[in-house]
């Protein structure tokens, strides 16, 4: 899937918009934080983790993604830091 | 996603590898995401197929208002067991997780290879453990909920709880996420929903586990406790009654090793798991 950073950005702003019967009416952009923000939990984590996969048609390796947020002592996932990290494993 | 219902209940879970079966249980008010948010699934599916799922009441598995004690969460890992037509699993539980996988190994042993224990304590043996009512991470959330003006008593009671969280209204869920960080907040405000649930009670019936029970389990049983684990006694009478248990401690973790001491607890489970699955 041939898709551009902006691309990946847009899908997953798309995707919050309206994930797991909640709706966020606010602008989601590569600042918007996942849980402080949009007000999603640890599970809306794992399941939006099992919607990209089918979504994308392959899986990515998010213990990764959660590893590095751990090492820069990050608690919260930045929409565009997880656009970024999709961008880089799509295949 | 994969969900699968069990007489009529919606279980949600995951698997990932190949090899002898793991299934990997929660705690009470966790989920799935504990084990997610570690490497334990990547470093686990290299030699095992891995299943975790969420508990009822838990995660993104239905919550039906009864049916958490051990004895029916045991019940629906059979049923998940058999419906995913897993071999005779490793079970590796963490706190209640592992109430659970120890009474699955006394009611269905047919299915249960092993255990590992991460810091758990049983209804059953009540009458020895003396530090569950006043458990410092109940401490901690009482400490968190008091600085948002909403008060929880000084010992455990989920179902207090559950309904304190429950009534917090959003300038108070502010001031606990300025306490606990955005997920933790959002963690603790998810609680709320169990309030309409009886799992905050039946979560302490001793459902049949009692200590001789327990004590009866013959596969071989890991039991990981924390340095600062609230439930030494626990793990004292585990080493002492049961025949097949080994004890390890996990240094610097107080309840929730997987998070806290995360590289240290991974290599330790999977030090273990290949031991019993005989790939060492």
């Amino acid at each position: 899937m041939n898709r551009t950073y902006d691309d990946v950005l847009a899908d997953l702003a798309q995707m919050l918009a309206n994930f797991e019967g909640k709706e966020y009416s606010g602008e989601i952009g590569a600042q918007t934080q996942f849980f402080g923000e949009l007000g999603y939990a640890s599970i809306d984590a794992v399941v939006l983790s099992e919607k990209l996969e089918e979504f994308y048609g392959q899986k990515f390796p998010f213990h990764e993604f959660i590893a590095d947020l751990r090492e820069r002592d990050v608690d919260d996932i930045e929409v565009g830091r997880l656009a970024e990290f999709l961008h880089r494993h799509l295949s | 996603m994969a969900n699968i219902e069990l007489d009529g209940l919606k279980f949600h879970y995951r698997q990932s590898g190949a090899g002898p079966d793991v299934v990997l249980v929660h705690a009470f008010t966790s989920n799935m995401a504990v084990w997610l948010f570690t490497d334990i699934v990547e470093k686990l599916a290299a030699d095992f197929r891995v299943t975790m799922y969420d508990l009822r009441g838990h995660g993104n598995s239905a919550r039906p208002e009864s049916g958490y004690n051990s004895a029916v969460m045991a019940g629906d890992l059979k049923k998940l067991h058999q419906a995913l037509e897993l071999e005779p699993a490793l079970l590796v539980g963490h706190s209640y997780g592992g109430t659970i996988s120890m009474h699955a190994a006394v009611l269905y042993p047919e299915i249960v290879r092993g255990v590992i224990l991460s810091d758990s304590y049983f209804p059953g043996l009540a009458e020895i453990e003396p530090n569950m009512l006043h458990a410092d991470v109940w401490a901690d959330v009482r400490r968190v909920l008091a600085e948002a003006d909403a008060h929880i008593g000084e010992s455990v009671n989920f179902t207090e709880l559950f309904h304190a969280v429950a009534g917090l209204r959003p300038e108070q869920m502010e001031i606990i996420k300025q306490e606990l960080g955005a997920p933790g907040a959002r963690w603790l405000a998810q609680l709320g929903q169990l309030s309409e649930t009886r799992s905050g009670d039946e979560m302490f019936e001793v459902a049949g586990l009692t200590a001789e029970k327990i004590a009866s389990v013959g596969q071989p049983v890991f039991a990981f406790y924390d340095e600062h684990s609230p439930f030494m006694a626990t793990c004292r009478y585990l080493e002492e009654h049961l025949s097949r248990c080994t004890v390890e401690r996990v240094p610097g973790a107080k309840h929730v090793a997987i998070l806290q001491n995360s590289p240290v607890f991974v290599e330790m489970v999977q030090r273990r798991l290949r031991e019993m699955a005989g790939l060492t």
